[in-house]
């Protein structure tokens, strides 16, 4: 029930019946208001909304079948009845066509008054609550379309694939995306569909249609559809129940994972080449150690010694070749702290070639480096920096040829410095030049097979150069000599 | 001594090379040396050895299996015991397994010996195609 009173207008050119009715239903609890004509009424009645209105057939001005219909458009719950004196059963038609509750004839009692008016009230009541129901019936229809559309349009977007199957085994939803995981050409809505699937896809859904068990949890496996990592693909099968508890469907996600299988596999092969690598200087002390510890073998005092000097060396370049690994290691966690100064880069360079000096004497090298006094700076760790242009000039070193020469220049590019670093060494072919920074990569020809290394330098530097967004360019050519251009983000403060 | 038989082995690490000859020597056979296919095959047509045994992964990573193609199609290579040593395995990360039956058909050697070498068994091969070729 409304909290309010029941609004009431009355319509009527007749001025002691309009203020008898308007006394009468106020005292029963209504809230009258009263129009003395018919334009009067219309205006009123389509300004707010009544409950009921009693409206007097025949006024001077408007008809009061006109100011019912004006009402009844504008209002079309507000219950209106028609009271007249001239009572035919013609107009009585007309006025009950065009929604009016009922035909009023006059004279009549306050009691034939307030009986209608009580039916009518009930009726308007009844109007009310239909049109709420329609309304809220409505909305939720148009939410539901709503949901339904961006169901969809979600459940289409998406890269993943998706498939609902039923009990039955026919797909009531899926999304575009998953035809390429079920490598089919099209699938409708409502097909039967168990018959086209691959049988590991099958057997996972079967897990759950086959089985009497209640079962909650999801299943997931991972299939090749393409050999060599080409196209590899999760499904994550989970049971979908009806509220009462009982299986209604299967739902199946499908992912894309060939990247994270190709990165499994770059995975699994550094571990093997790393193993590999590891693997040479430790069965190399190992043959020594047990040759000196085999009775059988006679060896000479001096054999003993050389054999416990080239373990020595092994274990060194073995011990070199952790500490490289920990180092890349560390900077793929990015563990490593940097500590950002500004950096005199001639200087490192400088302090580089003073600790090479020995090697550089034994190969009898000339240096040409253009040390420069004001400098150019960079902002970098020190000893990231230093460790990256120790790879190189070593390099340079061990790959020069005797009296070879090492021309280093600093300079300014724009916002990078430009460190030049070129030698007179053995260069590289073309396809050694490509896998230069991959690691454990090492040339391996007659020039190379005495020089010692970890095969990670270059490595290395790469990884250094590219944390401070800087850049690397060989160039090279075999026989003659190879030539390192790094760029680093020059110093502005 | 003269009927020593004459093993050439061709490695490229030195320090491998030197172990392996001491073991093999210390059997009693006569051991000559290489470190790079090219050196190999040149002392390989100088001194003419009994058996060779190749490393599989020097300098380039197939002249093992280059060295050992050749040796065998010579006319005094294609009657000797040619063994390859190796540790490549698709486990090590090579896309090429010397234990499985079909590539071992595709190097042409007669033995392929994992690394490190078990001398006994080694030798027992090695004699085992002596004795052949004397029948």
């Amino acid at each position: 029930m409304q909290e309010s009173k029941p609004k009431i207008l009355v319509v009527d050119d007749e001025k002691g019946l309009r203020i008898g009715v308007q006394r009468l239903l106020e005292m029963e609890g209504y809230d009258v208001d009263v129009a003395e004509n018919g334009i009067e009424g219309i205006e009123l009645g389509t300004k707010k909304e009544y409950d009921l209105a009693i409206i007097d057939l025949k006024m001077p001005d408007v008809e009061g079948i006109e100011v019912l219909k004006k009402i009844k458009e504008k209002y079309p719950n507000t219950v209106c009845f028609i009271a007249t004196a001239f009572a035919s059963y013609d107009t009585a038609i007309e006025a009950t066509k065009l929604g009016a509750q009922s035909y009023i004839p006059k004279p009549f009692t306050p009691e034939e008054l307030l009986t209608e008016i009580k039916t009518g009230y009930q009726k308007r009541l009844h109007l009310l609550e239909e049109d709420k129901w329609r309304r809220e019936r409505e909305e939720r229809l148009l939410e539901v379309a709503f949901e339904k559309t961006r169901l969809n349009t979600i459940i289409n977007s998406i890269t993943d694939g998706v498939l609902v199957v039923n009990k039955e085994g026919l797909a009531v939803l899926f999304n575009p995306a998953v035809l390429k995981f079920l490598e089919l050409a099209e699938i409708k809505v409502e097909e039967y569909i168990l018959d086209k699937l691959r049988p590991e896809i099958l057997e996972l859904i079967n897990k759950f249609l086959l089985s009497d068990l209640k079962e909650k949890r999801s299943y997931t496996i991972q299939i090749e559809l393409k050999p060599n990592r080409e196209f590899f693909i999760e499904a994550t099968a989970s049971p979908v129940f009806h509220p009462g508890e009982n299986l209604a469907g299967v739902v199946i996600v499908f992912k894309d994972i060939t990247e994270l299988k190709k990165i499994e596999l770059i995975k699994s092969q550094f571990v093997s080449m790393v193993s590999h690598e590891l693997k040479a200087p430790i069965a190399a002390v190992y043959g020594f150690l047990k040759i000196m510890s085999d009775e059988k073998i006679k060896l000479t005092e001096e054999q003993k010694k050389d054999y416990i000097n080239r373990s020595m060396i092994r274990l060194d370049g073995l011990l070199k070749m952790v500490n490289d690994l920990l180092d890349i290691s560390r900077m793929e966690l990015k563990t490593i702290k940097k500590e950002i100064k500004k950096i005199h880069l001639s200087e490192i360079i400088k302090n580089i070639l003073e600790l090479f000096q020995i090697e550089i004497q034994k190969s009898n090298l000339s240096v040409d480096f253009d040390y420069q006094q004001n400098g150019l700076f960079i902002n970098a760790d020190a000893d990231e920096i230093s460790r990256l242009f120790t790879n190189i000039i070593s390099n340079a070193i061990k790959y020069n040829r005797p009296n070879g020469n090492i021309f280093i220049k600093i300079s300014q590019v724009g916002n990078f410095i430009l460190t030049e670093i070129r030698d007179t060494g053995i260069g590289m072919k073309e396809d050694e030049k490509k896998k230069l920074f991959s690691e454990f990569f090492r040339a391996k020809n007659e020039f190379t097979k005495n020089v010692s290394g970890t095969g990670l330098g270059l490595s290395i530097v790469k990884r250094i150069v590219d944390s401070y967004s800087g850049k690397i360019e060989v160039e090279s050519e075999f026989g003659v000599g190879t030539s390192f251009k790094i760029y680093l983000p020059v110093s502005l403060s | 001594m003269s009927d020593k038989k004459k093993i050439l082995l061709v490695d490229d690490d030195l320090d491998l090379l030197e172990q392996n000859k001491i073991l093999i020597e210390s059997k009693g056979y006569e051991v000559i040396t290489a470190n790079s296919s090219k050196e190999g095959w040149e002392v390989f047509k100088k001194s003419k050895p009994d058996a060779c045994v190749i490393d599989l992964i020097m300098e380039e990573y197939d002249s093992g299996f280059i060295l050992c193609h050749r040796i065998k199609k010579d006319e005094h290579g294609k009657d000797i015991p040619v063994f390859i040593l190796t540790s490549a395995t698709y486990d090590t990360g090579f896309k090429f397994d010397a234990s499985t039956s079909e590539e071992k058909e595709w190097i042409s050697a007669d033995e392929v010996i994992n690394k490190p070498v078990v001398i006994d068994e080694f030798v027992q091969k090695l004699e085992n195609y002596f004795e052949m070729k004397g029948k």
